[in-house]
């Protein structure tokens, strides 16, 4: 078959691979007929996230359809339409009985690098490096679900593929971070960054009762988006000081929560930027955390800071000083796909959250690479490439 | 192997073996030395399963269960109620083979010694229940020496039976919560042999031991 393969730092190539077979009694393989790049690819690619071996297939979030089930598997049959959750999880652990799925305690079968990076090993994670358990990844004509009974998700009639295939990352990302800001009606909300998950994250914030959502980004397309789609206030922080802009839009209190959906690779416009990316480079710190700071500089006291920007390693100057004294609430983590995909399914069915806009470049398997630059550097107004191999 | 009490010996048996196995892979990490008392290393470790002592002690019913835990790395023969015989295999080829006697104390704990084979171990595993109804904690103690066979393979000291014995334990506790060890060795990649040999070597790697 064909699949998208990393073949080294900013290398991606298309090449015939086998195919998948069944392992385990709980496996399913899925005919992939679609499947989006995602912000954390991106971390992949670049190799800001470590352990990624050449001819690994990339690729976690995806829909398709069942083409054969291990003789384990009880909740789906062959020709089933489903949407997979990028998170891996074994439905037997502590973590998965506690619907904290995305700290599986036996899915990542190579747990030694992250238990000594982090003291212990969260779950695996499909096509997201031999950190995360070593699972080819969706870009691909078909994928090895593991747990699939557990994993993949009946889509609903009607919901065209370009849009429910976010249900298995972006969405539950996004509502994910809303839901950490225990939002209980009428607060101000900020949203540092208006991609595909930043936007999914005001959205849902949105759903959950906040009443006035701030998005915060550079790109003019990407902000007029999100306004035109979810209604939301926007902040351009290549033009505007946003820490100012913050305080003057609430009047002096800073946001109730503040949501940070950018991630390692944050980009700036001060001189801490050229500091950050000189450390980077250096390998004296992995990761940027310019919006992180900001998210804590910004949060009225006794607020939430919501991290799912995805981080890797240290950081430098973080102001753990403004989070103690103003007694912030930080909340972060990879997302518990399995938790919060029916529950999305739904919203998704009645049109309540509708991510289908962010599908801005359906492309086939072969343009690949040519879908990936195009995400990275935002160009032609790409919020997120969808493959279809 | 027929009452209640004393099946779960099989869990024993698992860890004797897989200890005894010492896979290849760890060889070359030493990083730390463990205790030494009385001429033996020591090693503790533990792993909590979300399950109920019964639960763990019931899961040890078939030679079936035993055999996945062990994954290719051993064969086992029971000689006689106390007594097996363990055969381990390496990537070569080569055997090793020794005998492992297994003594069910009480409910919940159980010894384990081998004398002959290439690594003379004492073993001891104590089920404790885990508190805030997190299922049960397998408390493993190991003694091991160098035997004249891990001697020959410059085998004197190190931790490797310790990563071992980490190992069988996060296996152990897979099989009983999930009912296997999910394995990523064979998805596809655009690899060529020589590439995925060489992958298969970081997977192997990553996979042994745990926590520095
Ligand atoms: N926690 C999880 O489970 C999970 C799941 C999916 C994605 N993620 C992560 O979420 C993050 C966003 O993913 P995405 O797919 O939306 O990526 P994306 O690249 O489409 O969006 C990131 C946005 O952040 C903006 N940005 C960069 N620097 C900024 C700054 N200083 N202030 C404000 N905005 C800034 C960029 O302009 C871009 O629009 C990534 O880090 C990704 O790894 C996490
Ligand atoms: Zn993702
Ligand atoms: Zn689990």
């Amino acid at each position: 078959m064909r699949a998208l393969c990393w073949e080294g730092v900013g290398k991606l190539v298309v090449r015939d691979v086998p195919e998948p077979r069944i392992r385990a009694e709980g496996d399913i393989i899925v005919r992939v007929r679609a499947s989006s790049v995602c912000g954390s690819d991106l971390h992949l690619i670049n190799g800001y996230l470590p352990a990624m071996r050449e001819g690994d297939i990339l690729g976690h979030e995806f829909m398709g359809e069942v083409v054969e089930t291990g003789p384990g598997v009880r909740r789906h049959r062959v020709g089933d339409r489903v949407v997979v959750g990028s998170v891996v999880a074994c439905g037997g652990c502590w973590y998965c009985r506690t619907e904290q799925y995305s700290l599986c305690d036996n899915s990542n079968p190579q747990p030694v690098f992250t238990e000594k990076l982090w003291g212990h090993s969260p779950a695996g994670i499909l096509g997201y490096s031999h950190a995360a358990g070593g699972y080819a990844g969706s870009h691909a004509e078909y994928i090895r679900v593991p747990f699939g009974d557990l994993g993949a998700f009946a889509v609903p009639d009607g919901v065209p593929d370009d849009s429910v295939v976010f249900a298995s990352d972006a969405m539950p990302t996004g509502w994910m971070a809303a839901d950490f800001c225990g939002l209980t009606g009428g607060e101000v909300v900020a949203v540092w960054g208006a991609g595909g998950v930043g936007q999914m994250a005001a959205r849902s914030a949105q759903v959950l009762g906040a009443e006035r959502v701030i998005m915060i980004d550079r790109f003019p397309d990407r902000l007029a988006t999100a306004t035109e789609r979810i209604g939301v206030e926007t902040i351009n922080y290549a033009e505007t000081d946003v820490l100012e802009a913050l305080r003057e839009l609430t009047a002096g209190r800073g946001p109730d929560a503040c949501i940070e959906a950018v991630g390692m690779e944050s980009h700036d416009v001060g001189p801490t930027y050229a500091y950050d990316r000189v450390k980077q480079a250096a390998r004296l710190q992995t990761d940027r955390p310019t919006s992180v700071r900001q998210a804590i500089m910004a949060c009225r006291k006794g607020g939430t800071v919501s991290i799912v920007g995805v981080y890797a390693g240290l950081v430098d100057k973080f102001p753990l000083g403004a989070a103690m004294n103003k007694a912030l609430v930080l909340r972060m983590g990879q997302m518990h796909a399995q938790r919060y995909i029916p529950m999305l399914l739904d919203r998704l069915a009645t049109g309540e959250i509708d991510p289908g806009y962010l599908a801005t470049h359906p492309l086939s398997l072969e343009q690949g690479a040519q879908g990936y630059e195009l995400f990275e550097k935002k160009e032609d107004g790409c919020l997120r490439s969808v493959l279809h191999p | 192997m027929t009452n209640n009490g004393t099946r779960w010996a099989l869990l024993g048996v698992t860890a004797a073996t897989a200890v005894g196995v010492g896979r290849a892979a760890a060889r070359r990490r030493r990083r730390h030395q463990p205790e030494r008392q009385d001429g033996w290393y020591v090693v503790r470790r533990g792993v909590t399963v979300d399950r109920s002592r019964d639960d763990v002690i019931g899961f040890w019913t078939d030679r079936e269960r035993l055999d996945r835990a062990l994954a290719g790395w051993a064969t086992l023969e029971q000689l006689d109620e106390r007594r097996w015989r363990c055969v381990a295999r390496d990537r070569a080829g080569g055997e090793t083979q020794w005998r492992a006697e297994i003594t069910v104390e009480e409910a919940g704990t159980l010894r384990w010694r081998v004398e002959d084979g290439p690594m003379p171990q004492l073993g001891r595993i104590e089920l404790a229940e885990a508190p805030q109804g997190r299922g049960t904690e397998i408390r493993a103690e190991l003694r091991y020496r160098s035997g004249p066979v891990r001697r020959l393979a410059g085998l004197v000291g190190g931790d490797e039976p310790d990563l071992a014995l980490r190992d069988a334990l996060r296996r152990v506790k897979a099989l009983i919560e999930c009912g296997q060890v999910v394995d990523t060795r064979n998805d596809p990649s655009g690899r060529s042999p020589g590439q995925e040999k060489a992958t298969d070597k970081v997977r192997e790697t990553l996979m042994t031991g745990g926590r520095a």
